[in-house]
């Protein structure tokens, strides 16, 4: 049992105290972002990034790469269990894959039962933390071996197909979504070009000869973007919170709830591995589903504990299963995981189906980690969820302007230059205004990760055919994913065409 | 105001892509006898972000102005946290590190909410000392000093 041992080793290198301390460090960090309102998961990730490339810099690269994704990965899923805790308490989502539990959560909270949501939450987002990592460990091995197979090809038409997918569910309008990934892609032509080496659109700027860095930009328009948003439009506003009283859930609770877990799980898990639905779109999902075999439909929204468990166990074992194909085809599916592989890709590590041989520390590192991390979450949500809804009491006054603080800090102690920082702020401002006007920025930054891999896998695969375009088409595989990328973009323009209602996937 | 915007953007995005796709004609074509050389790809882009603006634009004079709800926008509080960043920014390699960020956090402070001087004071210090102490000292960074002197 190969996979059993490489498991255990990961094991090993999670449990290294330091590896301990930054699990720890990042699912914290992870729950306060969740329970903070403004700050996405997204923005938490890329904010984090600089300081974890700061914190890890005295390690050699490769247990440095480990340690740092580790920290970032518990951001990721601790964000998921942090985001249920005001949607119960305050009925405001901290991020947008728990809107959906604010429906029950808060009137459960209203009738006095904040606790036990709370902690079916937890429950149930540790249950299915568990299974998508199960999945994962039982899928990394079968799926790395399929993608080993793929050529340039494969490769080029692989991320076509992820773009296409995050782009066709991304917001309101697929055209504004489609003309931020090919603006990403645009901007990531920029600099040295890797093959031949030739200045692409640098203009003998010498910042620019190194391309635009996906840090600056993701941080820009992500954490800034949404701190000028609350400076521009969010007074200062005092809800109150509904008070917890009894933490651990009753028999009956539990009863109910366990199906709902059960179901949630399994659905968020496959829908967080299709690249482009992500815990948004599974928390919905499982919402509609739960309502659907439930024996009193009425009952949901007036505080039914099934409205909790199933949701909040689908986002996040959505955010599990998005692991998957981050690690073994080296294709983030969704803006977050994007973030997570461009942090990677700073450390030299290339995601894919590679990792798993030639940095089994990591992979597996990052794996056994999020077991431990899982179990860290459920012991922080229960009985310290009381400390963590007083985050939601952190004045406004001070975090907004230190965030931005943290994220110039964070820029500037890795790239060491003001130009970045300009950037940042344009990046900030343009961050606003594109989410203020439906333009998504997750396509983006993701267009911006990708886009110099898609290029180089193009020209190798034209370099292979001899220029010839057919090979693209040729290749089943590839075939096989250039129709489904189109049919991300084209069935929800058919659906809409015959008044269908589409289901978007709003990732913050 | 969405309508305005998508109208610019059409037309900053039409103006981008044809730039873009001039200026690729300009970068060499071919590397090393491969037909395949680095202005393809940006030339493909360009041509694509051309037809999809042309799309925007369409799409926005086709849906009419509908008038949008007014949103008070707190307009002198950013454009003061603006301004200082830009600042902040621009000062950053002259006064240093912590004289910057610390007199950044305390205008932006006061501009979110006026009153608890100390503990903004407090705070701002501390901030700014503990990042400074944290990455300089324990772990072997470097942020810019106070260079005037």
């Amino acid at each position: 049992m190969a996979t059993f041992q490489f498991l255990m080793d990961g094991f090993a290198t999670a449990l290294q105290w330091h590896n301990i301390l930054f699990a720890l460090v990042g699912v914290i960090i992870g729950t306060a972002v969740g329970v903070l309102p403004g700050i996405g998961p997204m923005s938490g990730v890329a904010l984090l990034i600089p300081i974890t490339a700061t914190l890890t810099s005295g390690l050699p690269t490769e247990s440095a790469a480990a340690s740092s994704i580790i920290l970032l990965a518990g951001v990721y899923y601790g964000a998921m269990y942090g985001g249920s805790t005001t949607s119960i308490l305050l009925n405001t989502p901290g991020e947008s894959s728990s809107v959906v539990t604010a429906l029950d959560g808060y009137q459960m909270a209203r009738q006095g039962r904040a606790g036990a949501a709370l902690s079916i939450a937890a429950i149930g987002s540790f249950v299915a933390g568990i299974v998508s990592l199960i999945g994962l460990v039982l899928l990394a091995e079968p799926l790395s071996n399929i993608a080993l197979e793929f050529g340039p090809a494969e490769y080029f038409s692989l991320m076509l197909l992820g773009l296409c997918a995050v782009s066709g569910l991304a917001g309101k309008s697929m055209t504004k979504a489609l003309i931020m990934t090919v603006l990403g892609l645009m901007l990531g032509t920029i600099g040295i070009d890797g093959v031949s080496g030739i200045a692409r659109f640098t203009y003998d700027i010498p910042v620019l000869y190194g391309g635009i860095e996906f840090l600056t930009i993701a941080v820009g328009l992500f954490a800034l973007g949404e701190v000028f948003k609350t400076i521009l439009e969010k007074e200062a506003d005092t809800d109150p919170i509904a008070k917890i009283t009894r933490i651990l859930p009753t028999k009956q609770d539990l009863k109910e709830s366990a199906k709902p877990i059960a179901r949630g799980s399994l659905l968020g898990f496959f829908i967080g591995v299709l690249p482009g639905a992500g815990a948004t779109l599974a928390s919905f999902f499982s919402y509609i589903t739960e309502k659907k075999v439930s024996k009193n439909p009425d009952s949901f929204g007036k505080g039914n504990i099934a409205g909790v468990a199933g949701p909040e166990s689908a986002n996040n074992a959505a955010s599990g299963g998005a692991m998957i194909p981050l690690l073994t085809l080296g294709i983030p599916g969704s803006g977050t995981t994007a973030i997570l592989m461009g942090a990677l890709i700073m450390y030299n590590v290339q995601p894919g189906p590679l990792l798993f041989d030639d940095h089994p520390e990591i992979a597996w590192g990052l794996i056994a980690s999020m077991f431990f991390g899982n179990l860290i979450l459920l012991i922080l949500n229960m009985p310290l969820v009381r400390v963590f809804a007083k985050i939601i009491q952190t004045p406004q006054k001070y975090l907004l302007p230190i965030i931005i603080a943290i994220s110039f800090f964070g820029v500037y102690a890795v790239q060491y230059s003001t130009f970045d920082l300009y950037l940042l702020l344009a990046c900030g401002v343009l961050g606003y205004l594109f989410s203020k006007n439906d333009y998504p920025v997750a396509p983006l930054v993701l267009a911006l990760v990708l886009g110099p891999m898609i290029e180089n896998n193009m020209r190798r695969a034209l370099t292979i055919s001899n220029g010839d375009y057919s090979i693209f088409v040729t290749s089943p595989l590839s075939l096989a994913f250039l129709i489904v990328a189109f049919a991300w973009i084209f069935v929800p323009i058919i659906l809409k065409f015959t008044g269908r209602k589409v289901i978007v996937n709003e990732e913050e | 105001m969405t309508n305005t915007f998508d109208k610019s953007m059409g037309v900053i995005l039409l103006v981008i892509s044809i730039l873009f796709v001039t200026e690729s004609m300009k970068i060499s074509g071919s590397a090393y006898g491969s037909v395949i050389g680095p202005k393809t790809y940006p030339l493909i882009l360009g041509i694509i972000l051309g037809f999809l603006s042309l799309r925007l634009l369409y799409e926005t004079f086709r849906k009419n102005s509908e008038t949008p709800e007014k949103m008070k926008l707190n307009y002198k509080r950013f454009g003061i946290i603006l301004v200082s960043a830009i600042l902040y920014v621009f000062l950053l390699e002259i006064i240093g590190y912590i004289l910057a960020t610390f007199l950044f956090l305390l205008i932006s402070f006061w501009v979110m909410e006026k009153g608890k001087l100390l503990s903004t004071i407090l705070i701002a210090l501390f901030f700014t000392l503990g990042v400074y102490l944290m990455f300089v000292t324990l772990l072997g960074g470097s942020l810019p000093k106070f260079t005037l002197f």
